[in-house]
């Protein structure tokens, strides 16, 4: 293999990872691991019920049982100020409470918390507490979500739609798919998946002192401070929060959920340590999940294949309680965002159900890549062109950038056809096909998937919870280096990673670092492991707070050996003057003076080596890949064996090459689970049916074959030219897999719409069969339902118009980023409406009409982006409903009342 | 783990774990390799009220040769079984079996008689037993009984075998020498119980077939006998058999369901297709 592009002493070098040791030797320190003084310990008694009403709870029994010493239910809990919060830390539109109050709405909805000596008694305490339940018929599906008529999941809202962007369809582009020489159509279906972490949810809560402590399975212990300080209404200085190893978040962890909640607030209520360690039982069943989707795509391609326009329509399970409501309006912002689509309109809702939650999950826009790169080997078979081909035709190359799509993302150095050159280098697709066909003749069916990508890592922009990292590094008076930073490692080893960044740059050995990122009193703010950020923010901040300490080092050196600052290197730990050997010391006769003899420094300089610094990356930093994937279908079977899968992937910069390519292997093997394996199904009363790992399966090392790496390392524009690289397997795995099946099925005429791909359902497309699945999924027909009704215009205009709409309004505008709200001022003028929109981001006036009751007006925005917004609201007595036309983010829902 | 509470004990002889059995009047469960019955008690889906610990009875251990046949000890280790000299060469079939049995890890653990008497319908153990011909021991105080595999498994989990006895001994009848034995499996991913499976020994004697035995595993409420195939079998010649015509005839006996993992139609499929290739590439060994 080449070396790789930017490869020093450290950065680029395959070093083992420092924690493995610890790790592999059963001496990490889990939230498990914990044990307090007087610690009790708690079990949940959960909904055996996917939706209705909690009649009574009698825990007189369970209370009487020797060593329990509470039970506590949703009105204990209610002497606290508590509000929950989403994915953005803002309070969500529909409230969510620790526990259940009055109502369950998903089977494992924690209902009551039983405090005991250990966790036998408090599960034999849960057992006992009798709880009675008038129960309502469940929403389980998407299809059940839409359907209307029925009472809506959660009171006080008229529909299941949870979210919704983007517009049912537009007139322009379905003239351009009406006249495509080609149009590709498709509706796919997504299973539910559960993150299932090695590691489950766990936490252990103590008020001690004034002081919180946490300790909790978490993806960012700071994140967590700041969530509960929020929550709890309590001084981030009073909360400790703290995650030494976890086992796996995946998404599942990235803020505290009800139940690690509920075990805090008890925590506080009770005055003792708590401890609750989440069983696989309810992990399964009781966590949140992700990836139950539909999705149907029209494309329409010129003689040629060239992409001509396309209309997506998609929707999301959201499950009871999401961590954000969401119409994972990601989805659409990658759809295509690595190819050139002249048009695209889209219509995505998610909506909520009586299941549980929807969570993140390693890439969770990852659909669009599926889909995509599903449906252009769809089209490539229906229009004749070879599927590789297509993609050239269509794929962004660097002689296109910068550009931006019509989405308004900027791409300055996308490499996904530079991939597929590298990959294809690698990939003898003639001999393959050669292969193929001789394999056929004897009926053997095997299949080559190829698929690319582009994927959005360490973004600094809309999420402002994701927007920069800290770093803050120390060289000790021993000379050795403390660095404390935001980055978490789940088993991603930023101990060893990051310690490579800051060794470089420092000048100092590997193990002279040491990093710190378990305590979120130990250093600042960040997210941790969120959006495969950690290499490039985390690693950026490192290099940035490094060399400010080379740089002081440098000036200390220079002033007290009386030398050219320009002449000193720190190199191995040892800060020498070129030329000048005896002038050589070391770094920690440096450090001793600069902390111990403050007048040896430079005039005017500040003792000691520390330094830190908060780095935020370019608003998106992409890694592009192509991957490429052989298989063997058994056709008696309808068993996939994987035979070979090479990925070309440029993630920029690499740090530690084997920590890259474990990064693939993890994603790509939860791939080829969701592709062939896994699936958390419910049955038509919303019970979950896979509820151990005997029925919900994961991939074991027999499914996963050894991957072969390409790397391509163009250096990005972030601070030492790394790429983030920790979900892009999870996203391009599925449909290189698919497309490897689909192909070997070609022969069969066989679309892989549906996953998993499971032998049945395999045999069925073999024999031209719908499974049974199929039928529950919503199809192109039925998926032309309801937008939140547009605004009528009003059938006669009644008549004291100005009355009903002059004055101030309260607005909630339902933004992809959470709830935007905002002040309105109307004054209408006959058929004149002048007005002023005051929010966050500051307030803006504007001029429109209106007929009756139904206002319309557009007004042009900069932050966060620069779009046209076009209101159109209709105003009914004191309350106001209707959508704003976000330029191509699609359509966003409206609310208000009088103020 | 976090099992509902229990009494253990762990007796080391036959008569002191038959009279515990007998003395908690069915509120007792036999722990031997605790493959099973650990996760069941983890998840309270079982909740005895006493534990018996049969691993410290040394009589219950251990592959010996008896006339006509082989008797394996309960808590014989599944990988034991696959080890075994005697039985790798009077009982072929069932070393293939067993090695299709959970992982490694857990047959270190888990035992012959112990997959035999829990009867899930896709294992592997109780369709060997059932089609090797294999007779249960069953002792309790009232005295010691012998039930054919055919005659044990009642339903999913269900057995002919009473609250208060305990399988004490699996005996297999010897087959005839160059008797032929067909497994073959379908599970999800190595080591999980079977979407269909089947085991089949074939005697040939003087050309014809003189004794037969095939069972499914993974096709029904229980490991289920291909009666009517073993029938067409019995006594014609190896040469030239229909494996087809036999292969839908297995099938005709059996009863699949759908579940999370498969439909009944992709057993019954996928079981005929399976024994007809096992059967054809079988017979060039007749």
């Amino acid at each position: 293999m080449n070396a790789p592009i930017g490869a020093g002493r450290f950065i680029g070098q395959r070093l083992p990872r420092t924690e493995d040791a610890r790790l592999l030797t059963g001496r990490g320190l889990f939230t498990d691991d914990v044990v307090l003084a007087g610690m009790l310990h708690v079990a949940f008694v959960r909904s055996p019920i996917a939706r209705g009403r909690i009649v009574s709870i009698d825990a007189i029994a369970a209370g009487g049982l020797p060593g329990v010493h509470a039970i506590l239910t949703a009105s204990d809990l209610a002497v606290l100020r508590i509000d929950m919060l989403n994915f953005f830390l803002a309070v969500p539109d529909i409230a969510i409470g620790p526990l259940a109050s009055g109502r369950v709405a998903y089977v494992g909805d924690p209902v009551a918390m039983v405090i005991a000596a250990d966790r036998y008694l408090a599960e034999d305490a849960a057992g006992l507490v009798a709880v009675e339940y008038a129960e309502e018929i469940p929403t389980v599906t998407i299809s059940d979500a839409k359907r209307t008529g029925a009472d809506p999941v959660h009171a006080g809202t008229e529909s299941n739609e949870a979210a919704a962007m983007g517009d049912p369809e537009d007139d322009a582009i379905e003239a351009v798919l009406a006249a495509a020489p080609h149009l590709v159509s498709a509706s796919f279906t997504h299973q539910r998946i559960s993150q299932s972490p090695m590691e489950a949810r766990g936490v252990v809560a103590a008020r001690r002192g004034g002081e919180l402590t946490v300790y909790i399975s978490c993806q960012s212990p700071q994140l967590v401070a700041r969530y509960l300080a929020q929550a709890f209404g309590l001084p981030p200085a009073n909360i400790r929060v703290i995650a030494k190893d976890v086992g796996g978040s995946f998404g599942l962890k990235s803020i505290p959920w009800r139940e690690e909640v509920a075990v805090i607030a008890a925590g506080m209520l009770l005055g003792c340590p708590l401890k609750w360690t989440e069983d696989r039982l309810e992990n399964l069943t009781a966590s949140n999940h992700a990836r139950e989707q539909e999705l149907t795509l029209r494309v329409g391609f010129d003689a040629e294949g060239r992409m001509l326009a396309c209309h997506a329509d998609y929707g999301i399970n959201n499950g009871a309680y999401p961590h954000g409501a969401d119409a994972n309006i990601a989805v659409m912002m990658f759809l295509w965002a690595a190819y050139k689509m002249p048009q695209f309109s889209f219509l995505a809702r998610g909506w909520y159900t009586n299941t549980p939650g929807l969570g993140a999950y390693r890439g969770p826009w990852a659909i669009e890549t599926q889909v995509r790169e599903v449906l252009l080997d769809m089209a490539a078979r229906q229009i004749g062109i070879d599927p590789i081909e297509l993609r050239r035709r269509n794929l962004i190359t660097k002689a296109d950038q910068p550009c931006t799509t019509p989405l308004g993302i900027v791409l300055e150095d996308i490499t996904p056809a530079e991939c597929l050159d590298k990959l294809l280098e690698a990939v003898d697709v003639a001999a393959f096909r050669a292969e193929q066909a001789a394999a056929r003749a004897q009926g053997r069916h095997l299949g080559l998937g190829v698929a690319a990508y582009i994927e959005p890592t360490a973004g600094s922009t809309g999420i402002a919870v994701l927007a920069t990292d800290v770093a803050q590094i120390r060289i000790e008076p021993t000379g050795r280096v403390t660095a404390i930073l935001s980055t978490h490692s789940q088993g991603h080893g930023t101990q060893t990673t990051m310690a490579q960044v800051i060794a470089e740059t420092l000048g100092v050995g590997f193990d002279a670092v040491s990093v710190f990122e378990d305590d979120s009193s130990r250093g600042g703010f960040g997210a941790g492991a969120s959006g495969s950020r950690q290499a490039v923010a985390g690693g950026g901040a490192a290099i940035r707070a490094s060399a400010i300490l080379v740089d002081k080092v440098t000036r200390i050196a220079a002033h007290l050996l009386n030398a050219n600052p320009a002449y000193v290197r720190i190199e191995d730990g040892m800060v020498h003057v070129a030329g000048v050997a005896e002038m050589t010391r070391s770094l920690r006769e440096i450090a001793e003076i600069a902390y111990g003899e403050p007048d040896r420094l430079p005039p005017g300089m500040e003792p000691g080596l520390e330094a830190q610094y908060r780095y935020r990356p370019p608003p998106i930093t992409f890694t592009s890949a192509a991957h490429a994937c052989i298989v063997e279908v058994d056709t008696e079977t309808g068993f996939v064996s994987i035979k070979r899968w090479v990925c070309a992937e440029d993630c920029g910069v690499m740090i530690n090459p084997a920590v890259v390519e474990g990064q693939i292997a993890g994603g790509l093997a939860q791939a080829i689970g969701a592709v062939l394996l896994e699936d958390m199904a419910y049955d038509a009363n919303g019970n979950p049916t896979t509820a151990t790992y005997k029925d919900y399966l994961l991939p074991a090392i027999s499914d996963v074959p050894d991957f072969e790496y390409i790397h391509a390392s163009t250096r990005s524009k972030a601070e030492g030219g790394f790429r983030g690289v920790g979900e892009g397997g999870a996203i391009i795995g599925p449909p290189t897999l698919i497309n490897a099946i689909a192909d070997a099925l070609s022969p069969f005429g066989a679309r892989c719409l549906d996953t998993p791909l499971t032998p049945s359902r395999i045999l069925d497309l073999i024999a031209g069969r719908t499974s049974a699945k199929r039928h529950e999924a919503a199809g192109p027909a039925a998926e032309k339902a309801t937008m939140p009704p547009p605004p009528a215009p009003p059938a006669a205009p009644p008549s004291p118009a100005k009355a009903a709409v002059d004055g101030l309004w309260k607005m909630v505008l339902a933004t992809p980023m959470g709830p935007q709200e905002m002040t309105g001022r109307f004054e209408t003028d006959g058929e004149t409406l002048r007005g002023r929109l005051d929010s966050a981001q500051g307030a803006q006036d504007f001029q429109g009409k209106v007929s009756g009751t139904h206002l319309k007006w557009e007004m042009k925005v900069t932050k966060p982006v620069s779009i046209t917004l076009k209101y159109d609201i209709q105003i009914d007595g004191d309350k106001l409903t209707g959508k704003v036309k976000m330029g191509f983010f699609g359509t966003a829902k409206v609310t208000g009342v009088r103020a | 783990m976090k099992p509902a509470p229990f009494d253990y004990v762990a007796p080391t002889t036959i008569d002191a774990a038959c009279a515990l059995l007998a003395e908690a009047g069915g509120g007792a469960l036999v722990l031997a390799g605790g493959q099973t019955l650990m996760p069941l008690l983890a998840l309270r889906m079982s909740q005895p009220f006493i534990v018996v610990d049969i691993n410290r009875i040394d009589a219950l251990k251990g592959v010996t040769r008896v006339e006509g046949g082989t008797r394996i000890g309960p808590v014989t280790r599944q990988n034991d079984i696959i080890t075994d000299t005697i039985l790798a060469e009077a009982l072929p079939g069932l070393v293939t079996a067993t090695q299709h049995v959970g992982h490694h890890q857990t047959r270190d653990r888990g035992t012959v008689g112990g997959s035999i008497a829990f009867g899930e319908p896709a294992a592997e153990l109780p369709a060997a037993a059932v089609a090797l011909g294999a007779t249960i021991e069953a002792r309790s105080i009232r005295g010691t009984r012998r039930i054919a595999a055919d005659a044990l498994y009642l339903g999913p989990y269900a057995t002919a075998l009473e609250p208060d006895e305990l399988v004490t001994a699996i005996h297999f009848p010897d087959w005839p020498a160059g008797t032929i034995t067909l497994f073959r499996e379908v599970a999800r991913r190595p080591g999980d119980f079977a979407l269909v499976g089947l085991i089949g020994a074939f005697a040939v004697t003087g050309g014809r077939i003189a004794r037969v035995g095939i069972a499914w595993f993974g096709m029904g409420p229980t490991p289920i006998r291909a009666r009517q195939a073993e029938a067409a079998l019995r006594g014609q010649p190896a040469a030239g058999l229909d494996a087809r015509g036999v292969a839908a005839l297995a099938v005709a006996d059996t009863a699949p369901f759908d579940d999370h993992h498969a439909t009944a139609e992709y057993r019954r499929t996928v079981g005929e297709r399976i024994f007809s290739r096992a059967l054809a590439e079988a017979s060039v060994l007749f």
